[in-house]
């Protein structure tokens, strides 16, 4: 009895003291009261290693109510990793895109919330090389594609949290130092899902639809007048065949990444245009079911396309250079 | 909720938390029903994470007791409440990690202890900040706004704009601008956007600055069925209304020099040429927006005034990082190999296409070659041994790395597998393929294969081999292509002896190597003086031509120049001239014999 006691008092003490802690973190009151033990623990070291990491850095006291717009504009979240993979912070609005709020999240390892088949490229941008500045690899600009487990429904409510959807979020960002102390070193991200709907398309872009081996399956005229192909040409042509050489392992990455991950972004590279040279563009795909599928879920066996609209980033360079016998045929004005 | 109640449950569509709570007693699972007090969704949310991660963190409910009753009912107890101890005590090891008061301490300090001191710590956090917790008017958050909006432009290495969709003017521009373009935010605002865009983006630009009536070539993408949505009355308001997202990419000036343009009171783009200025490619996300003029644009003139609201592009402009076309290093680049087939006497039968970005001849340039004429002289002795292995071996013979000549004199390291392939009938060998793999090596570069042959040898033989009268450029020549038909014919010795190979294919040479201390090249040489008498003629034809086109392709080459034969050079010692004297005396003393040289036995 004495020891239930005992035991008993020591509990009270225990939540006295979390109880505390918790008052002190910058919570909203709804949010505080419910928080757990561990999360609060979570939410405490989080908040020390966002110090930590900030210490020293000039902070502007004035802040814009334009800069507030900052993720809506973006329309992303941002995420703070560890070198260990723990997400340290993340912005409020995740709870948009994932479901999930940023109390319960963070804190936690992103291991445990992205696909297991992504976890390699996940650590190899968090391969951050501590405590010396000037590392190539720390100042690389971080650019990849996850996919992340997401508790919203198609329809965008939070839905039942046993039956997740992946997301495809790209994800860009760089590496911060902190210099006193290289535990504290993280990635900062911002994580944006790739949107393909409804944006305006410029006179700089064209859409285009691929089998999954990267055969082009229809083009919009637009190429005509951006590259000289005419949309014919294309059909059944590989993508491979179109591009500079030097961009293959580019291509490479976009195509096994949209085979994986179902959508890609793929960086610059360069597409050659019909009567020489090149053009630097960049593509935005994704795979999508090649027929209309029905609302409950997509049939598994229809078959699979890709997606792609292509923005022309310069101008056409090298006009002369001839880099594939396409090029060498001349075309005559119609 | 248990492991057993989640297959119960996961195909049900629960779409309100409450649903969920009753859960596991529906599913039929053998947890006793609890009492669960009504709590709000956010709750229920942590409490259904455990779902998320059977494995990971089950502490997350707020009464220890029920919590253990919702766990996996096939885990005992023990595992469970250990799982979540241990949890527990990683997070205040962390803790205790990252609070400077507890790091001097030698032994682990107790999670009491740990706790309290994260509070002294975070007081004194709160004590030390400035003004970040007084601030009332942003609703609390771990981070305050400002830290998050710095947090933000590093990770995007981008900057805020809008812009007046009329006029092009923008009316905002971040601090961060400074970083990116190097120009700074006073320099900028007020200033027309295209003063500022590559001259053949503008008209991309304005597109997207467009609120007026839609172009006829503007389209949009339906991103549910991939096909574009034709521009219709229907569509137009959406698309002009505020929260329109627009995202392109187009090229913006950036400063080369910071401060340079402080001087200046002019605007940058009035005075400067285009070409004092670099480009720097930009990714525009954002949307347009529609807000009151007054408000944004103090500066608006009159006209202006009379519209009461501005259409304005709010974007975010990251850089787009210049892309580094070195392939990674974990790419591992498959080594370039092609195939060849060449006769019994290394003559090529057929040569791959892509043997044409190794070696750099044509297929139809090298065809009916011997191959000994792409062989570096330093390769002979052991390329010519395992042609004799291959011929006579129904396995793979692999080749140890050598050099063969390219086009344009240079050599480049191969390593091949020979085969060769019998004739199942005749018994006989027909051809033998080779499949070649370049190996990455130093010596591949011209200059070094000519700088570690240029040997005493070298020097030597240029001297001797000045032979008058003879011209020891074709000479040469025949020895090359030579060497493969003589194994060749030891072949056919073989097939017609029909006796053991080795040794009477190797007797009129064997006595010759007793009889003088030669070098292995030497030896090569005496059955090219042997085997080529005959057919020196068809073969200084051929050879001539050969000759002809590769020594002018080769006239760069220094230490090579007088004995130009084509992968092979010169011979290493006086032996070596003696036996050329020789080989071309026999020659003429044949020449005119009909060439078939099956048939012919050297009766050394």
């Amino acid at each position: 009895a004495i020891s239930r006691e005992a035991a008993r008092r020591r509990r009270r003490v225990e939540s006295d003291v979390f109880g505390d802690l918790s008052r002190l973190l910058p919570l909203q009151a709804s949010v505080r009261a419910h928080l757990d033990k561990p999360s609060i623990i979570r939410l405490t070291l989080s908040f020390i290693r966002m110090q930590a990491l900030l210490r020293g850095e000039n902070r502007q006291t004035e802040i814009n109510w334009l800069e507030e717009m900052y993720l809506k504009i973006l329309e992303g979240f941002l995420m703070v990793l560890s070198t260990t993979g723990d997400m340290i912070f993340l912005s409020d609005n995740v709870s948009k895109y994932m479901g999930l709020s940023q109390t319960e999240l963070m804190g936690h390892n992103i291991f445990e919330y992205t696909h297991p088949c992504d976890h390699e490229e996940i650590r190899h941008n968090l391969r951050l090389t501590a405590g010396w500045k000037k590392c190539r690899e720390n100042n690389k600009h971080k650019d990849f594609v996850m996919r992340i487990k997401s508790a919203l429904t198609h329809r965008g409510r939070v839905g039942n949290l046993k039956s997740t959807t992946w997301k495809v979020l790209h994800c860009q960002g760089r590496v911060k130092l902190c210099v006193a102390s290289s535990s504290v070193s993280c990635l900062l991200l911002t994580c944006r899902p790739l949107p393909l709907s409804h944006t305006l398309l410029s006179t700089h872009t064209f859409t285009s639809q691929h089998g999954m081996d990267m055969r082009f399956t229809y083009c919009d005229q637009r190429v005509t007048s951006l590259l000289g192909y005419r949309p014919e040409e294309l059909l059944g042509r590989s993508i491979y065949d179109l591009c500079h050489t030097l961009d293959t392992s580019c291509l490479n990455k976009n195509h096994l990444n949209l085979c994986l991950k179902s959508q890609s972004v793929s960086g610059q590279y360069r597409m050659l245009v019909r009567s020489g040279g090149y053009v630097w563009v960049e593509s935005h795909s994704a795979v999508i079911p090649g027929v209309q599928p029905s609302r409950s879920r997509p049939n598994p066996s229809q078959p699979l396309c890709i997606l792609s609209v292509t923005y022309v980033l310069s101008g056409v360079e090298e006009p002369s250079l001839q880099l594939s016998l396409d090029q060498t045929f001349p075309r005559y004005p119609r | 909720m248990s492991a057993g109640g989640s297959d119960g449950t996961a195909d049900r569509p629960a779409d309100q938390a409450a649903e969920e709570e009753e859960g596991p007693s529906q599913a039929g699972s053998a947890m006793p029903s609890v009492e669960l007090p009504r709590k709000r969704k956010g709750e229920v949310e942590e409490r259904q994470i455990l779902n998320f991660n059977l494995e990971d963190d089950l502490c997350r409910s707020e009464e220890e007791d029920q919590q253990v009753k919702m766990k996996c009912f096939r885990e005992p107890h023990r595992q469970i409440e250990k799982r979540r101890r241990d949890k527990m005590n990683n997070l205040i090891d962390e803790l205790s990690a990252m609070i400077p008061a507890c790091q001097p301490m030698a032994r682990k300090l107790d999670k009491l202890t740990v706790l309290r001191k994260a509070v002294q710590h975070l007081k004194a956090l709160k004590a030390g900040a400035s003004g970040a917790f007084t601030d009332t008017k942003h609703k609390p958050s771990i981070l305050p706004q400002d830290e998050l909006r710095h947090l933000l432009l590093r990770a995007a290495d981008g900057f805020l704009l809008v812009v007046r969709c009329d006029r092009a003017k923008m009316l905002f521009i971040s601090e961060s601008v400074s970083k990116i373009l190097n120009f700074s935010k006073l320099e900028l605002t007020g200033q027309s956007l295209f003063d500022f865009i590559h001259p053949k983006d503008i008209h991309k630009v304005k597109e997207q600055l467009s609120s007026s009536e839609m172009l006829p070539q503007q389209r949009l993408v339906d991103a549910s069925t991939g096909v574009q949505v034709q521009a219709d009355a229907h569509v137009r308001p959406s698309h002009l209304a505020t929260g329109a997202r627009r995202s392109f990419f187009c090229r913006m000036k950036h400063s080369r020099v910071t401060g340079k343009h402080e001087d200046k009171h002019s605007l940058p783009g009035v005075s400067k040429k285009k070409e004092t200025y670099r480009y720097c490619t930009l990714h525009c996300i954002g949307y347009m927006r529609t807000w009151p003029s007054s408000q944004l644009d103090p500066e608006a003139d009159c006209t202006d005034k009379e519209t009461s609201s501005l259409n304005c592009l709010v974007t975010v402009c990251r850089l787009h990082p210049p892309v580094s076309h070195q392939p990674p290093k974990d790419v591992n680049i498959k080594a370039t190999e092609f195939v060849t087939r060449c006769a019994i006497d290394g003559k090529f039968t057929f040569v791959d296409q892509q043997a044409t970005t190794v070696i750099g001849y044509l297929p139809q340039e090298v065809l009916g070659t011997s191959c000994y004429e792409y062989f570096h002289q330093d390769d002979l002795q052991h390329l010519a041994g395992k042609h004799r292995q291959v011929l006579r071996s129904k396995e793979k013979v692999e080749t140890q790395c050598y050099k063969f000549k390219t086009k344009h004199g240079s050599y480049v390291m191969l390593q091949s597998q020979w085969f060769s392939f019998t004739n199942p009938w005749t018994k006989e060998v027909e051809f033998i393929v080779s499949s070649n793999k370049v190996v990455s090596g130093p010596g591949n570069a011209k200059d070094e294969s000519e700088a570690g042959s240029s040997t005493l040898a070298h020097e030597e033989a240029k001297q001797i081999l000045e032979i008058p009268g003879l011209s020891t450029g074709v000479g040469m020549m025949i020895y090359a292509g030579s060497i493969g038909t003589q194994i060749a014919n030891e072949l056919g010795d073989t097939y017609r002896a029909n006796s053991s190979p080795s040794s009477e294919a190797s007797s009129p040479f064997g006595s010759v190597q007793e009889k003088c201390p030669l070098t292995s090249r030497s030896t090569s040489s005496r059955e090219e003086e042997a085997g080529s008498s005959s057919h020196s003629q068809s073969l200084a034809d051929s050879s001539k031509e050969a000759s002809g086109s590769s020594e002018a392709e080769c006239r760069g080459e220094s230490s090579q120049l007088d004995l130009d034969v084509p992968g092979l050079s010169s011979f290493s010692s006086d032996e070596a001239a003696m036996a050329v004297i020789m080989s071309l005396l026999d020659s003429d003393v044949n020449m005119g014999q009909s060439g078939d040289f099956e048939d012919l036995h050297w009766p050394f």
